[in-house]
């Protein structure tokens, strides 16, 4: 597991950066275990395909990787970089990947059978996962980024390329759909929400 | 399970939010050897002299992208040794446990059965050739 020293490293990601690209290979395990996971489950989300998110991850760093040379400190900040990356990639997979039109989902699994009371955990973030699926890309985009990753909406804004009040609206249009698609196992889920 | 605890936070949603956010998941060790290949093989001060340890000494290319003169092909092979000394201490991953330490089992063989062509492993340890 990644060692506790490496992620409290004081140095920002910035920094880290600079001294790969003089050739500093500690800076780069680092940033390797620092930014890795935020591609991987940012990429599993968007994706919904865990090998497929390795994948993206694997190939986002790469760009950072090789993006170092001609980095300017003090301008976008790397993990905002990084999503813009991993979202756009995820993009790319989805389009290659697509059967159903961008503004139609696949309808939601809420009708599984065999659903009991006291869901465990593990089943809520299931059926988070398979309702995330179901929504169009840029609502799943702005919710994972508003939700899970806990990002700020000028910061997402900043990531998808477009402003703040096209994220509220796409975050609420995207909670509102999510809403529809869990309704139906919202006593097993521990949703109550109206 | 509509109990008070489901009513906590404002947001409907965020029982369910939470949950995906604590199975959020976690880079596999494998994963994490292939990326810091990647890293070894996109280092821009290495791509001069690609893995230079595994090099005739007498080509140099380690030696000059240490900014050390070149043309030291009579005492390379103890250059080379002396600056991948310099190495390890600069880059801080000298000991050998330096890659078992970053994917978190108990020794570098074992980890090494990660690393597809072996290429990682002087990076990680230094250079050792």
């Amino acid at each position: 597991m990644p060692m506790p020293l490496d992620l409290d490293d004081p140095r920002s990601d910035d920094v880290l950066l600079a001294l790969y690209g003089q050739g500093d290979g500690s800076a780069a395990r680092i940033l390797t275990l620092r930014l890795t996971p935020v591609a991987l489950r940012v990429g599993q989300r968007m994706l919904g395909d865990a090998a497929e998110a390795e994948d993206l991850a694997q190939e986002a760093m790469l760009r950072l990787w090789r993006a170092a040379p001609g980095w300017q400190p003090g301008g976008a900040k790397v993990s905002t970089w990084l999503y813009r990356v991993v979202m756009n990639l995820a993009t790319d997979r989805l389009r290659r990947r697509r059967t159903v039109p961008l503004d139609e989902g696949p309808e939601p699994e809420d009708a599984r059978p065999g659903a009991v009371a006291g869901l465990i955990e593990a089943e809520r973030a299931a059926a988070l996962e398979a309702a995330l699926m179901a929504l169009p890309d840029r609502q799943r985009e702005a919710v994972v980024l508003r939700h899970l990753e806990g990002l700020a909406n000028p910061e997402i804004a900043e990531i998808m390329g477009v402003g703040v009040e096209a994220v509220e609206s796409l975050v609420a249009r995207g909670k509102r759909g999510l809403a529809q698609r869990l309704a139906g196992r919202r006593e097993e889920l521990g949703y109550d929400g109206t | 399970m509509t109990g008070p605890e489901m009513n906590l936070d404002d947001d409907p949603l965020e029982q369910v939010f939470a949950a995906a956010r604590r199975a959020a998941p976690v880079p596999s060790e494998a994963l994490l050897a292939r990326i810091l290949a990647d890293a070894e093989d996109a280092m821009p001060a290495r791509s001069a002299s690609r893995d230079p340890a595994r090099r005739a000494p007498a080509r140099g290319g380690f030696l000059r992208w240490l900014g050390a003169p070149a043309g030291w092909g009579a005492v390379g092979g103890l250059a080379t040794a002396t600056v991948a000394g310099l190495w390890f201490g600069y880059a801080g991953l000298g000991d050998a446990d330096a890659l078992a330490r970053l994917v978190g089992v108990d020794a570098v063989a074992g980890a090494t059965d990660l690393l597809p062509g072996g290429d990682t492993v002087p990076f990680l340890a230094g250079w050792e050739g």
